[in-house]
């Protein structure tokens, strides 16, 4: 063994390392589109002023070009006795719960995604195919989408649904917080048809001191908990109630962002392919070291 | 319903509005902490300073629900609906039980009445959200209770659509409506209750006298009570007033009790037998004549509960009193001048003016009041 | 060193047995039921719905499937990093196993995904906060790495036996020159490839594990923990070796051939280290999150993360411990067993039992389709070791000169 074929031998090894981690290299950079723009928009959704008409569960259809019906329709309450959840068919839902013993009231809880700050699911698609706007909307490029239906699993909120029963073509289905629609200056359509404006649509900073407003002025009106202001590390969509987020079936969620461990160890393991490049090297190391051990050991044996 | 649900004051968009609408000349002279209102210790007609909602109870325009409009047309959405037809004196009426005007025109100053729109904008796409648009204002404002009313939240509940509606129809409306009033709501003088309760089953709640008496406001207890309160949400008797037995948790219910009387003296409500209506002499040997059976509870005893024995020193209360200022005729009697030359003493022995004032030290066989020291005035 | 008398060949045996035509039911009806996935959509075939996005072919086919595919890259490092080559007859069986796993995990994807036309797209659409693209490129060039590793395999097959059917015939001398090109080029560059595929399968055995870390509190915390990498490839470490055993033993039994209890048994003797490492983490991570407190539970995650450890770790840890089992074929063929048990119920664990969204109305179990198709490709997974060790020289018999001795070993590391 000589010192050319030791230097060979190293020589060899990077260039196969930088080959072999230097297609995702480039990877570090290629991250979806994620803005945390300080004038991103949001909604507050007023629960103690939901009076439960589902108007804007039409609106969404109706705007998303889904089979929405006639706008009477929805005037049935009955549908409100069972939970629902978003899906393929109503990007939106309103979910009814009792207000207490003492009322005759329910209380009614808009249904749809929170378009977070910091979102799983534009961490989590394995194509980039999801990205947070400037102005604060989760949305995602169908194009791209290969159906892994990972974003799903990442989403803290369970939103993200998915057309099971579509063979070809099937598509991941959620609010979209009407992007085609606020692009243009309108409204997204559950703000504009909302009767009581119990959500109101503005700026996220503007949100949270209108919430907590309300909340210092009616103290009796609201717990003192604007869900969504620091859940997650935040989200554009915010509620106000009247009890325990935990009784209108809200996930008890910490304020840590979904997607921080996982990217923390994402690039802890990737930093700058510095440790995989170092193993690929320590390896090498190894391997020849074995080998030119193996070597004096066979000469000395001849 | 534009003329009449007036909102007041606020007015953070100040500039025209505040200029058109003044809380009124002499509203300094109002008994209203001017901090209600202004940020500043020193407004001026320039700078206001106005805070952006005060939500106090400031409007000081009690018309009587009679002398309101009977009905109001609304009638912005001419091109998608028929007007809506809205009973407002009715709703007046109803409303004295819930807080009165201010329920709806829930920010009135001394000025004219408001219109929503002052206030509420009527886009949705606004700079201010801290207040709803005017779609959201009167929707909530109807919604609110019509909902718990009827559970229905359909627009056409309120809204028929256009061409549904013949003309004729419409004017059935004003004519039903015509002269048409809430039911007087009666005042109990008292009301038993019966519970369940070990100590003693029977609470007899005096009515008139927390009323008279105790000088509580309706809205102290009856504070944003719906129309649930009195008439069947179901709809089982549909003319029939029934009083809806409010299902109430234990703290529920006592707390407007609690308000005023202490929390763990069971035994002082909940008796075997029905308790006798208040008397101030009985209970506390003071008996209560004028002038201060005009007086609130409080402007004697304080408004810390539970309300302490006070004596029967006038200096106690009144605390300038001195002979040498003293004048006799706030009590009704005027001394003659003999007897205003004479100490307090000489008649109120012991200086116990809780009893009758007594004549011996001076002549024989006078009592009072058959012989008096002066001449009794009007109060 | 005896290792010139052992020597990879093609097995000889009757290819047809009951066994394997019970295996061919298994694996058509697996297809059938793959049809209706491609015909009528996910929904028509799985249980999957919107509270549960990931089933039974992400947990077996997928997670699984890398996982106990480890057996390729943990003997790769034992057999050509390390230099040990009295190992170097498990290293080819090994590799095959790997290569196949990869295959059939890749097609486990490929199923599972709803736009599985859109396959390729992390090709070029690459988002790397992702972990699941992490894993998924890692994968397609690991996958890519095993099958050069096999080529050599392939080209001594045919080197010299080149006999193309009719007219290709012709082609003969040209393909057997490119096939020696091949084998020539391949022996000098081998061990690169053989280092990348180590640290491919370090880097993504350990992202499969961050794949579940974002789903945060959904995952039941005796799972969810921020070391899931760690425990995902210090798991696929320690299963890797009792998998190589597993199937040996399978193989040997199946093809009538003596077990290579001198090599397997030392195998074993290194897996109880390895096991221990990822017991004293899991545990160790278990205490320092408190998470046994939910042990004294009675629930399915409990029940399940007892019988993971216990069965799928103490048991067969002490047993890899004590040289009667290590000498015993039946003993070490059911620790090994019980490890790769252990480590299956822990990606379905993983990935099935510990997920729960808040929303869910009912609890996921995968329905007859999926299982038919993930035991069908297991079926043809098994088929077809069964034909290529049959038609390649993998699996090396004692004493048997029918290649020529250095052509096949290692490539490029010793000549």
């Amino acid at each position: 063994m000589s010192g050319k074929s030791r230097r060979e031998f190293l020589k060899k090894s990077i260039t196969a390392g930088a080959i072999a981690t230097g297609l995702s290299s480039s990877t570090l950079k290629a991250g979806p589109l994620n803005i945390l723009s300080p004038d991103r928009m949001g909604v507050l959704v007023d629960t103690t002023v939901c009076v439960g008409c589902r108007n804007c569960e039409w609106a969404c259809k109706d705007a998303h070009n889904l089979h929405a019906g006639n706008l009477d329709s929805y005037e049935d309450r009955k549908i409100l006795e069972t939970k629902r959840r978003p899906d393929h068919t109503a990007l939106t839902v309103v979910n009814e719960y009792p207000r207490g013993k003492y009322s005759n009231l329910p209380i009614d809880v808009k249904v749809q995604c929170m378009h977070c700050d910091h979102p799983a699911c534009v961490s989590a698609c394995i194509v980039g195919a999801f990205s947070k706007q400037e102005n604060g909307s989760v949305i995602w490029d169908t194009d791209m989408c290969i159906g892994c239906r990972y974003c799903m699993a990442a989403c803290p909120f369970q939103i993200p649904a998915f057309e099971y029963d579509k063979a070809l073509d099937p598509l991941i289905m959620k609010c979209d917080f009407c992007f085609d629609r606020t692009k243009e200056g309108n409204l997204p359509a559950c703000v504009n048809i909302c009767p009581v404006e119990a959500l109101t649509y503005g700026p996220r900073t503007e949100l949270i001191k209108v919430a907590r407003k309300r909340i210092k002025r009616n103290p009796d009106r609201y717990i003192d908990h604007v869900f969504g202001e620091l859940e997650v590390g935040g989200t554009s969509w915010m509620y106000l109630a009247s009890k325990d987020f935990k009784e209108l079936d809200f996930p008890d969620l910490g304020k840590n962002p979904a997607p921080g461990v996982s990217e923390s160890i994402q690039h802890g393991i990737f930093a700058y392919f510095v440790p995989p490049v170092s193993l690929y090297v320590l390896l090498g190391g190894i391997m020849w070291i074995t080998k030119r051990r193996k070597e004096l050991g066979t000469e000395e044996k001849i | 319903m534009k003329k009449i649900l007036a909102i007041l004051l606020v007015l953070i968009f100040m500039g025209e509005i505040n200029a058109q609408q003044s809380p009124g000349k002499d509203h300094s002279e109002l008994n209203i902490n001017c901090k209600t209102c202004h940020t500043c210790d020193v407004p001026t007609k320039d700078e206001p300073c106005l805070v952006v909602c005060p939500r106090e109870k400031i409007a000081t325009i009690y018309q009587k629900p009679e002398q309101t409009p009977e009905l109001i047309v609304i009638d912005q959405l001419k091109d998608r609906y028929n007007p809506v037809y809205f009973s407002h004196k009715i709703h007046a009426q109803m409303s004295i039980m819930s807080g009165g005007c201010e329920n709806c025109h829930h920010y009135n100053t001394s000025g004219p009445i408001l219109k929503c729109n002052n206030c509420h904008q009527s886009s949705r796409q606004r700079e201010d959200i801290s207040i709803p648009d005017l779609k959201g204002a009167y929707h909530r404002q109807c919604m609110d209770c019509h909902r718990e009313w009827s559970h229905e939240t359909g627009c056409n509940t309120c809204h028929s659509p256009i061409n549904d509606l013949k003309e004729s129809e419409k004017n059935d409306f004003k004519k039903q409506l015509k002269g048409k009033d809430h039911p007087p709501v009666t005042e109990p003088t008292k009301i038993v209750y019966e519970t369940n309760f070990e100590g003693g089953k029977l609470v007899t709640f005096y009515y008139d006298d927390h009323i008279n008496n105790f000088k509580l406001k309706c809205n102290q207890c009856h504070a944003r009570e719906s129309c649930t309160r009195c008439h069947d949400v179901n709809h089982i008797s549909s003319d029939k007033l029934i009083l809806v037995k409010e299902k109430k948790s234990l703290e529920e219910h006592h707390k407007k009790c609690f308000n005023c009387h202490k929390e763990n003296d069971c035994a002082k409500c909940h008796l075997d037998k029905q308790l006798e209506p208040f008397n101030h002499k009985q209970r506390t040997g003071w008996a209560l004549n004028k002038p201060h059976s005009y007086l609130s509870c409080v402007s004697c005893h304080g408004s810390k509960q539970p309300y302490k024995k006070l004596d029967n020193q006038c200096v106690s209360c009144h605390k300038g009193w001195k002979k040498e200022n003293f004048k006799h005729s706030v009590t009704g009697l005027r001394l003659d001048k003999i007897h205003s030359e004479l100490s307090c003493e000489d008649c109120h022995t012991g200086k116990d003016y809780s009893v009758k004032p007594g004549c011996n030290g001076c002549h024989e066989n006078y009592v009072y009041p058959n012989q008096k020291p002066g001449r009794l005035v009007g109060k | 060193m005896n290792h010139e008398l052992v020597n990879p060949v093609p097995i000889k045996h009757k290819f047809f047995t009951p066994g394997v035509i019970v295996l061919f039911v298994i694996a058509i009806n697996g297809l059938v039921f793959l049809m209706g996935r491609f015909f009528f959509g996910l929904g028509a075939v799985t249980n999957l719905n919107n509270e549960y996005p990931w089933g039974l072919w992400i947990g077996v086919d997928v997670a699984a499937g890398v996982a106990l595919a480890a057996g390729g890259f943990t003997t790769a490092a034992l057999g050509h990093v390390m230099h040990r080559e009295e190992y170097h007859t498990i290293v080819r069986p090994a590799l095959l196993t790997a290569m196949l796993g990869y295959t059939f995990v890749a097609i486990g994807v490929f199923v599972d995904i709803g736009r599985w036309y859109c396959i390729w797209h992390p090709l070029i659409m690459w988002n790397g906060n992702s972990a699941l693209f992490e894993v998924g490129i890692c994968v397609v060039i690991y996958m890519t790495v095993l099958y050069i590793e096999f080529l050599p395999v392939v080209t001594e097959r045919f080197i010299g036996k080149v006999n193309l059917p009719g007219l290709l015939s012709g082609l003969n001398k040209l393909v057997d020159k490119i096939l020696r090109l091949l084998d020539h080029g391949l022996s000098k560059t081998m061990f690169v490839f053989i280092i990348a595929g180590v640290v491919l399968s370090t880097l993504h055995q350990s992202s499969l594990g961050t794949l579940m870390v974002i789903a945060g509190p959904k995952m039941h915390p005796l799972w969810q923990t921020p070391v899931l990498p760690l425990l995902f490839l210090l798991s696929a470490v320690s299963v890797g070796f009792p998998m190589v055993i597993f199937e040996s033993l399978i193989v040997s039994r199946s093809l009538k051939l003596k077990p290579e209890m001198h090599i397997l048994s030392r195998l074993g003797s290194m897996i109880a280290p390895l096991l221990g490492i990822y017991l004293a983490f899991k545990i160790g991570d278990m205490f320092i999150r408190e998470t046994f407190v939910y042990l004294s539970e009675f629930t399915t995650a409990s029940v399940m993360f007892s019988i993971e450890i216990v069965l799928g770790v103490i048991i067969p840890l002490r047993m890899f411990l004590s040289p009667k089992v290590l000498k015993a074929p039946p003993l070490l063929f059911t620790a090994s067993a019980l490890v790769v048990f252990g480590v299956l119920l822990n990606r379905i664990n993983n990935f099935i039992v510990a997920y729960t969204p808040p929303y869910s109305t009912e609890s996921y179990f995968p329905s007859i389709g999926e299982i038919s198709v993930t035991v069908g490709f297991i079926a043809i997974l098994v088929l077809a070791y069964r034909f290529l060790v049959m038609n390649f020289p993998v699996i090396s018999m004692p004493g048997k000169q029918t290649a020529q001795p250095t052509k096949y070993t290692i490539r490029g590391v010793e000549k």
